[in-house]
């Protein structure tokens, strides 16, 4: 047995719950106990989402399980008539799965009139990748039929989904590439698809699948069924962007041949600007200009899941030359597939970490002390405690990796986002020099980024406004637990109250008269 | 009597393993050992937005697929390891789902893993039988042994229980000493070795409205008298508190005129809430003392909900309750359905629910906020005033959201399909 403090994957029925929370009509039921309903306010609160997510826990409590009551029917018939889903997909959790009990002939004793997909998510087998991604193959193999082609060019868009990385924007961004290209978007799936979605999937000419965590099997699937091509690299960068928008209308103009259309340019590539007439993407210019140099000085260590980790290394390498000190992710079933991606850009295999501890990836961190950390919302926090710099490049996502604006990974506009996110990470470069000779003259340099705990020692307290007032030892003891970053509002405020009322020292007794007054 | 109407329970909260993530902090030389499996770390990282600066004081013991078939978890190596690291007095083992399913014997493990100098403590949390923050009555019923015995003897005194933060429990050992109330301490108090004595003489004042469990076993095992008064929330729940504490001291008090101050100082927040409508939909079980303080600021509330009521323990809040509609156990769709037909001005309803009901429009807060702040004692008027009246003008301040254009995209299972 081992001692667990945190987890880079959620567990798997949260991986169910992502897949849910991406179909329309589709609805998830846990049977589980009260507390595996904590799944739910992840999407309510990171997502922020205007309406519930589609899952619902089906109660089991002790006394549930004491009295042999089983509730799952009556919530199936009570969400049915409520939501009226197409797709009920039901699973179990770690504690109900020991009991071994039949959930599909308890799901089918409620007669609905929706669907039902019982759902093998095993927590101790697989967590939430794995289960997300099967569920989703089984979804696919489920209702995907053949389908004549569409009659334009079109491509299906496979893996996005609900909770992932930076998710919305990469949509954005492949949107915009398909309207610069003139292909239609025949399907993305599972986000915000709907089971019609599902069926028509083998209509597109071509699939794209960029996220090796979900869809690339369901990608094969159809692939090997509907014989529909698939792309499978992930734009990570310019020249990885640039293959792939050619291997893209390759694809393509094969599928226009055989049908007998006409084929597709790749066009001008200021048409992939944001602006329609400018370069697609700022990084190759950027990279060579002076300014940049001191970051082929800077090495970086990547850490996270396969998609990001093995785009950004190569992001990193080969369009703003920087050294790569090493690279690791958290999904040991990936490992093997990002050696062997990597194997070019890592001195040797012991420069790849394969761990789903936390410790063990602050451990190599604090080994390396690189200048520039690219990882999860761990190594956010481990590297704070080195006083390392660190971008978020992969999930598990984080409220922060939630925000308004365009944050895209892939294509063009993805490049330009990473490169500028590396430079505003990294310490600058002649800035750096600066403060590498002369020391920050005393400007408390990248206070801002040190870890609440450690604020608490800088801070010291505003001195007394009020020279004629005097305070009483226990009064100071009572301020003295005030939290520190409001404790200087409350002495002002308490000093102005003891002037108000003719206090010449302040006792705890006039402190909590202020407070009272004052509200808090 | 307050007629409390029973549903089946099916509300959306947490677990009662969330209250670590305040009590490994009051607590402050304990460690919390959960036994559990990954869902209960995802659970506590996710929720409580525990991200973790250091090894922080709590970790779950993992169960994974090859311990299922073994007879007892073996925890004798962890425990090395968390007394090595983190050096604590105590720990509290706390059980969950899966290990209540596989018939753990709770009691016999944590007595073996005991050791002279270090005590581990059975605390039932787990998901199948305890919500939110009531797993916190557990870890004080554990901490029982621990008080030392007071005996007819020794004077009368006051232990307050429940965990609160540093400020508030100075302003209630402040305010009885002003009334001259001796006290015996905190339970819990900041440190394992600071319990206070507990004995016949003693009165147990509650805090907080979910420790119905050890409050009863502190007065049958030890025959203290617990106080049976409102909550002190609110300048009407804090001036019955303490009137009916002094009372237990053989003093008469009158606190009206501070009650009517208190109410003054907040005279603006009770201007916005008077006649207003709130609705709870059930969650960190401080329900109904919150209803009630509204209710006495002029507030309508229209469903008092909460996950267990305990009709001896909240005695005098179900009286100052009566002729509200409280449910227990609630059903959230039918509270949904009654929401959007009685329109209340404010819901007080849980995180996994509150964006959403902001997303029909209505004015929600998270209830999980005030399991969080210092709202209690005559010092918390104004920020308990304040959690309900800032949400009430917040939406009133911003432009209406008139248009369904401005959630578009927003929600990942309904992103219209624009076809040309």
């Amino acid at each position: 047995m081992k001692l667990a403090y945190w987890m880079y994957e959620g567990t798997a029925h949260h991986g169910v719950g992502r897949i849910a929370n991406s179909l329309q009509k589709v609805h998830a039921v846990f049977h589980a106990p009260q507390g595996d309903d904590y799944v739910n306010p992840i999407f309510t609160m990171l997502e922020r989402t205007p309406a519930f997510p589609q899952m619902t826990t089906s109660v089991v409590s002790g006394q549930d399980l004491a009295m042999g009551t089983v509730r799952l029917p009556e919530t199936l018939r009570q969400i049915e008539a409520k939501l009226q889903p197409d797709l009920f997909i039901i699973c179990a959790s770690c504690s109900t799965i020991l009991l071994q009990e039949n959930l599909q002939v308890m799901a089918e004793s409620a007669q609905t009139e929706a669907e039902v997909l019982v759902f093998d998510a095993n927590p101790y087998i697989m967590q939430e990748i794995v289960a997300a991604d099967k569920l989703f193959s089984l979804l696919i193999k489920r209702f995907a039929k053949k389908t004549p082609l569409t009659d334009m060019p079109s491509v299906n868009i496979i893996g996005p989904a609900s909770l992932g990385f930076h998710v919305r924007p990469d949509m954005i961004a492949l949107r915009r590439i398909m309207q610069t290209l003139g292909v239609t978007i025949n399907a993305t799936v599972p986000l915000g698809a709907t089971l019609d979605d599902l069926r028509n999937l083998p209509a597109a000419w071509v699939n794209i699948a960029p996220f090796r965590e979900l869809g690339h099997h369901a990608a094969h699937y159809l692939e090997d069924t509907f014989e529909t091509p698939t792309l499978y690299d992930a734009p990570i960068g310019v020249q990885p962007t640039l293959k792939w928008l050619k291997t893209l209308v390759a694809m393509l103009n094969e599928v226009a041949i055989k049908l007998g259309k006409e084929a597709i340019d790749l066009p001008h590539l200021t048409k992939f600007s944001l602006d329609g007439q400018s370069a697609p993407s700022g990084v190759p210019w950027f990279a060579r200009t002076a300014d940049m140099e001191s970051f082929s000085s800077k090495p970086a260590f990547v850490f996270g899941d396969a998609t990001h980790t093995v785009g950004l290394v190569k992001f990193l390498a080969d369009e703003l030359a920087m050294p790569i000190a090493g690279a690791g992710t958290y999904l040991k079933h990936e490992a093997d597939w990002m050696r062997e991606e990597l194997a070019d850009y890592l001195a040797d295999d012991s420069e790849f970490l394969v761990t789903d501890q936390f410790q063990d990836v602050a451990k190599r961190i604090e080994d390396l002390m690189p200048a520039l950390v690219c990882g999860t919302q761990m190594e956010r926090h481990s590297c704070r405690k080195l006083d390392v710099p660190c971008m978020v490049i992969a999930p598990p996502t984080h409220i922060e990796n939630h925000l308004l604006g365009y944050t895209p990974m892939l294509g063009f506009d993805g490049a330009d986002y990473i490169a500028d996110k590396v430079y505003t990470t990294a310490t600058l470069g002649l800035e750096k020099h600066l403060i590498d000779m002369f020391g920050d003259a005393g400007l408390d340099y990248d206070k801002s980024t040190s870890s609440e705990h450690e604020q608490q020692t800088i801070h010291h307290d505003p001195v007394t406004i009020d020279s004629t007032i005097t305070w009483a030892t226990d009064a100071e003891k009572v301020l003295g637990k005030v939290p520190f970053f409001v404790r200087g509002r409350v002495r002002k405020n308490t000093e102005k109250f003891a002037n108000q009322h003719g206090h010449q020292t302040i006792t705890a007794d006039v402190l909590q008269a202020a407070r009272e007054a004052l509200g808090g | 009597m307050t007629n409390i109407i029973r549903e089946d329970g099916a509300y959306h909260s947490f677990c009662g393993l969330t209250c670590v993530g305040w009590l490994y902090q009051k607590i402050q030389d304990s460690f919390f050992l959960i036994l559990g499996t990954h869902t209960c770390a995802h659970l506590l990282q996710n929720t409580l937005g525990v991200m973790i600066f250091a090894k922080p004081r709590f970790a779950v013991a993992l169960i994974e697929e090859e311990d299922l078939s073994k007879q007892a978890p073996e925890l004798e190596s962890l425990i090395d390891e968390i007394l090595n690291d983190h050096k604590p007095s105590v720990i509290f083992l706390l059980s969950s789902c899966t290990p209540e399913v596989m018939k753990v014997e709770f009691q016999g493990l944590a007595d073996s893993l005991t050791r002279p100098e270090l005590p581990v403590l059975f605390v039932p949390a787990s998901g199948l039988d305890y919500t939110f923050s009531q797993a916190e009555d557990s870890v004080l019923q554990a901490l029982i042994p621990f008080c030392p015995e007071a005996t007819e003897d020794d004077p009368q005194e006051v232990v307050f229980l429940g965990s609160v933060n540093d400020v508030i429990a100075g302003d209630f050992q402040l305010e009885a000493e002003k009334l001259g109330i001796p006290i015996a301490g905190f339970l819990p108090a900041n440190r394992f070795d600071q319990l206070p004595r507990i004995g016949p003489n003693t009165v147990i004042a509650p805090l907080q409205p979910y420790l119905a469990k050890v409050a009863k076993r502190l007065k049958r095992q030890r025959g203290a008298t617990v106080l049976s008064s409102l909550f002190p929330f609110g300048p009407d729940g804090t001036r019955r508190f303490w009137e009916d504490l002094a009372y237990e001291f053989g003093m008469q008090i009158d606190l009206s005129e501070r009650e009517a101050r208190a109410w003054h100082n907040i005279s603006e927040h009770v201007d916005l809430l008077r006649d207003k409508k709130a609705f709870f939909t059930a969650d960190n079980l401080m329900e109904l003392p919150l209803a009630r303080f509204l209710q006495s600021a002029g507030t309508e509330i229209i469903e008092c909900s909460s996950t267990y009521i305990n009709k001896r323990f909240h005695k005098a809040e179900l009286e100052a309750l009566e002729g509200v509609h409280i449910v227990e156990q609630p059903n959230f769709d039918r509270q949904l359905q009654d929401i959007a037909n009685k329109q209340p001005d404010i819901v007080i309803s849980t995180l996994a629910t509150t964006n959403p009901l902001v997303g029909q429009g209505v004015v929600a807060k998270w209830s999980t906020e005030f399991a969080f702040m210092p709202i209690h004692g005559w010092t918390g008027v104004g920020t308990l005033a304040n959690m309900f009246t800032k949400s009430i003008r917040r939406h009133a301040k911003l432009d209406p959201l008139d248009d369904d254009v401005w959630r578009v995209g927003i929600m990942p299972a309904s992103i219209p399909v624009i076809r040309e």
